[in-house]
């Protein structure tokens, strides 16, 4: 297979001979998703048995919606033109000079975006549309979910709507907050960082693209066929008893588990080999880390998700009973499996962002990162334990009370590395002199909010403590700390950093403050809010609520609206500066890492010659 | 990597950023410590039971073990913050004295977290302890508690039959729930008295608890179980010994109790 591509212009006369790719895009893939979705649901329709099911729950139905989506997935994928590699591959013949060229956008055409382009800057690019398309529509339910719990009573929507606002608000924010460091920023600056050409991979990064693209549409199918009423958790057997919009569900996270995990394959592999000559791993900037650290807490986590979720179809669909008490099945075992999936999950949210802003944090104090050994130490500590930890999340599910303690010990254990990278961004801060940017003061944000999602998360690890604080608003209250205080705050601070060497432009620089300020203020007031509810009593994803808690209810409405208007005067940014903003430098912030030293728009294979490299990229005011 | 040592050579505690950042960090510690610890536990309100009387001490302990490094961190962000600044659109010159690492801050703030840990582990133990125990207690009456779609059901001991949906306790009584549901997963939360435990189809999980106060709160599901799970709940009346004899007796037999003699169920 040929995965790096050589400089050689083709000579002038000479036509490219490119196949069916060329004709391949977004819109063969649609037509071609949907047209297979409905052969296949009519086919089903004929052949599927009525009242042939043995199986207490009526599972035709389900069949039939798993294997249309299939259909789609599969139509899809063809249509985009994922197949067609392989296959000629398989025939012995592989695609020829041209084609690779024209897959890797040679043209560096408009177009590309919408093909099944392997070049990592048209990927990044793709990520960083998709990232923000998520995050719209997660936060229009998020608002739908506040707009019901604007009074006590509730009941502006039906509880069936309003729970499966709640559960696709939650599974969509989670899938845009894994991919929102590492989609866009791991994808379009990391290989330029390391000083690749491209990705170890350039065809399974383009896979890794577009199959969250194939997910997203069974997940939006889903809403039509009833919905996710069961939280993103999907517990079962809640789930086994939830309408056709679980099947959705299991296939919008098989297919995105597929995607995290082809994902993570590529980023690791590009990592380690193929960093530019020199590029030590101790000169290998933090980010790096932080973003191979996410994605190969991914590798083991995302399988165990994709499992859990076949299972949960086969009980649903084929009538096994792997969930389902009745028959000898067990809840436990998918809050076990989910779970295992679901702990790493937070760190793969968490770290590339906190990266990020270590990455940051040198540029903008002028001063070296505070002991980079610890930095890799506390990556290193916080990936090892997350996958020790999961079943805290089960501390009072009465599955194993004899194995609260030692997971207790685990979960406490974290806060040990977590406190390493404190150190690190406070002893960098710390005498330096302080560019204020957006970038620095996400810093201070971050510090603030990881602060009070970090402790309020040393109460919820205690066993006791947990006893009453579990499934109540202060979980919610704390993930969100966590996910989006600290999460958020490090992809936000990313954007406006990175935004010049992958648009040309500067974020318009008063508008990106104006949206700091609102979302960062209307997040602590949203998020304090929902803590003293939470404290109060008030459980989890309830669309009514006693009077009590009208108070913190009010706060948290009122802070969801200030972080709203925050992230839309980001979007203004965004697509204003975008289209017409001030050209960017190449270097505009000096800092010393690779990717500023190419030019925008950055050549089809980043650099002329491959950088060779001398010492790591903080050599801020350091004596020589 | 360089080592800048020059940084903590002499009376670096006499330094004016260090006396700041101590300073500072003695007066945050204890306001942070207070505020959170207090304002937390006013949230969480009068205590109904020993259970969430701990509960709220443990909130208390580990707040108060936390606001040190919270001060610390916060002080060290705003002496550097009200340091040198710089706006602009070039950076501004590097920064002088920089300091690539110190051994000694590191190893201070390592044994100091891992302290903390040590410190937060053992208090969850020994509290964790003290729930187990009470689960043994051979004074205890045992209440089955099964959670279905979209009501909790209490069935109460004696061959009386007696079960309810507004669950009633005798105060200073040791209870022992058995708890399981005939549906999907429920959480059983009896907010004020601070017990909590899954409600699982098919098998029962305990939990323990003594009431200590007289009076009316609330029990509520904690783990969403379909459509109208925010209505999942009711009542606990906790009231004196003889109240609540006079109330088991005056209920009737319904005939459809699961209550079995204690160990049996579980």
């Amino acid at each position: 297979m040929t995965t790096t591509m050589t400089h050689t212009a083709p000579t002038s006369g000479h036509t490219p001979k490119v196949g069916i790719i060329r004709h391949l895009n977004v819109f063969t893939a649609f037509a071609l998703g949907i047209i297979t979705a409905i052969v296949v649901w009519r086919l089903a329709l004929a052949y599927l048995p009525e009242n042939a099911e043995t199986a207490v729950m009526t599972t035709r139905e389900d069949k039939i919606a798993l294997l249309s989506m299939i259909g789609w997935f599969v139509g899809f994928m063809t249509g985009i033109g994922a197949l067609v590699a392989p296959f000629r591959w398989v025939m012995g013949k592989d695609l020829s000079h041209d084609e690779n060229m024209f897959l890797a956008g040679k043209d560096m055409g408009v177009k590309r975006y919408f093909r099944y382009t392997t070049d990592h800057k048209v990927v990044g690019i793709q990520y960083l549309v998709i990232t923000m398309v998520i995050f719209g529509i997660g936060g229009i339910l998020a608002m739908l979910i506040r707009a019901n719990l604007g009074t006590a009573g509730g009941g502006l929507i039906h509880p069936q709507a309003y729970n499966s606002i709640v559960g696709t608000h939650g599974i969509v924010m989670i899938v845009g907050t894994i991919i929102m460091v590492t989609g866009p920023f791991g994808n379009y600056i990391m290989p330029i960082m390391i000083g690749a050409r491209d990705m170890a991979f350039p065809r399974l990064n383009a896979l890794s693209f577009w199959l969250i693209v194939a997910a997203a549409i069974p997940l939006i199918w889903g809403q039509f066929l009833g919905g996710i009423s069961t939280g993103w958790s999907a517990y079962n057997p809640l789930a086994g008893q939830a309408p056709l919009g679980m099947d959705g569900y299991i296939m919008f996270i098989c297919i995105f588990a597929l995607s995290t995990m082809v994902a993570g394959a590529n980023i690791t592999t590009t990592v380690v080999r193929m960093r530019a000559k020199g590029m030590t791993w101790n000169r290998t900037p933090i980010f790096i880390y932080g973003v191979v650290a996410s994605v190969a807490l991914a590798l083991p986590a995302f399988p165990v998700f994709f499992l859990s979720q076949v299972l949960s179809a086969f009980d649903r669909a084929l009538g096994t009973s792997f969930y389902d008490t009745a028959n000898g099945g067990s809840g436990w075992l998918y809050e076990n499996l989910f779970w295992i999936m679901g702990h790493p999950e937070v760190y793969v949210i968490l770290i590339p962002a906190v990266a990020a802003l270590m990455e940051m944090a040198p540029v903008f104090t002028r001063s070296p990162l505070f002991s980079f050994n610890i930095a890799v130490m506390g990556i290193a500590g916080i990936s090892g334990l997350s996958v020790l930890v999961w079943a805290h999340h089960m501390y009072i599910s009465g599955w194993a009370p004899l194995l609260n303690t030692p997971f207790m010990l685990t979960t406490e254990l974290i806060s040990i590395p977590t406190g390493m990278l404190f150190l690190v961004l406070i002893g960098t801060l710390w005498r330096g002199r302080l560019w204020i940017t957006v970038p620095t003061m996400s810093i201070f944000a971050l510090l603030w909010n990881f602060m009070i999602g970090g402790i309020t998360g040393i109460y919820l690890s205690d066993v006791p403590a947990d006893a009453f604080l579990h499934g109540s608003m202060f979980v919610t209250a704390h993930f969100h700390y966590t996910l989006m205080g600290a999460g958020l705050t490090g992809a936000l601070a990313s954007l406006v950093y990175w935004f010049p060497k992958m648009t040309g432009r500067m974020l318009d620089e008063k508008l990106s403050w104006i949206s700091f300020w609102f979302v960062q203020i209307g997040f602590n007031v949203a998020f304090m809010g929902m803590f003293f509810v939470g404290l109060q009593g008030q459980p989890r994803r309830v669309e009514a609520y006693a009077a009590i808690f009208s108070k913190g209810n009010l706060l948290t409405s009122i802070g969801a609206a200030a972080i709203m208007t925050g992230m839309l005067v980001l979007l203004a940014a965004v697509i204003g500066s975008w289209r017409s903003g001030v050209k960017a430098p190449m270097n505009p912030w000096q800092a010393k890492s690779l990717e500023w030293t190419v030019p925008y728009p950055v050549p089809l294979e980043n650099f002329e010659t491959l950088p060779v490299v001398t010492e790591d990229v903080y050599g801020y005011g350091r004596k020589k | 990597m360089a080592t800048t040592t020059r940084y903590f050579a002499g009376p670096w505690w006499k330094r004016q950023d260090f006396r700041r950042t101590g300073i500072l960090w003695l007066i945050l510690t204890p306001i942070i410590g207070y505020f959170c610890s207090e304002i937390q536990v006013a949230a969480m309100g009068a205590p109904a039971s020993e259970v969430m009387a701990t509960t709220e001490r443990l909130m208390r302990i580990f707040t108060w073990a936390a606001s040190p490094v919270a001060a610390f961190v916060a002080a060290m962000a705003i002496v550097s913050l009200l340091g040198k600044r710089h706006h602009g659109s070039t950076p501004p010159p590097d920064s002088e004295d920089v300091i690539e690492t110190s051994p000694k801050s590191i190893a201070v703030w390592m044994v100091s977290s891992a302290l903390l840990c040590l410190f937060a582990l053992v208090v969850g133990m020994i509290a964790i302890q003290k729930d187990n125990a009470s689960l043994l207690d051979a004074e205890a009456i045992h209440v089955n508690v099964t959670g279905q779609q979209w009501v909790w059901n209490f069935d109460y001991p004696g061959d009386g039959g007696v079960r309810s949906q507004v669950l009633h306790l005798p105060v200073d009584q040791p209870v022992v729930f058995h708890v399981t549901s005939k549906d999907v997963k429920h959480s059983f939360w009896l907010v004020q008295l601070g017990v909590k435990i899954d409600a699982n189809p098919g098998v029962y999980t305990e939990t323990a608890v003594t009431p200590n106060k007289i009076g009316t709160f609330d029990v509520r599901c904690a783990e969403l179980c379909g459509l109208l799970h925010a209505y999942m709940q009711n009542k606990v009346i906790v009231q004196s010994k003889e109240d609540y004899e006079k109330w088991l007796a005056s209920q009737p037999n319904t005939g459809v109790t699961t209550w079995t003699e204690p160990g049996a169920a579980a």
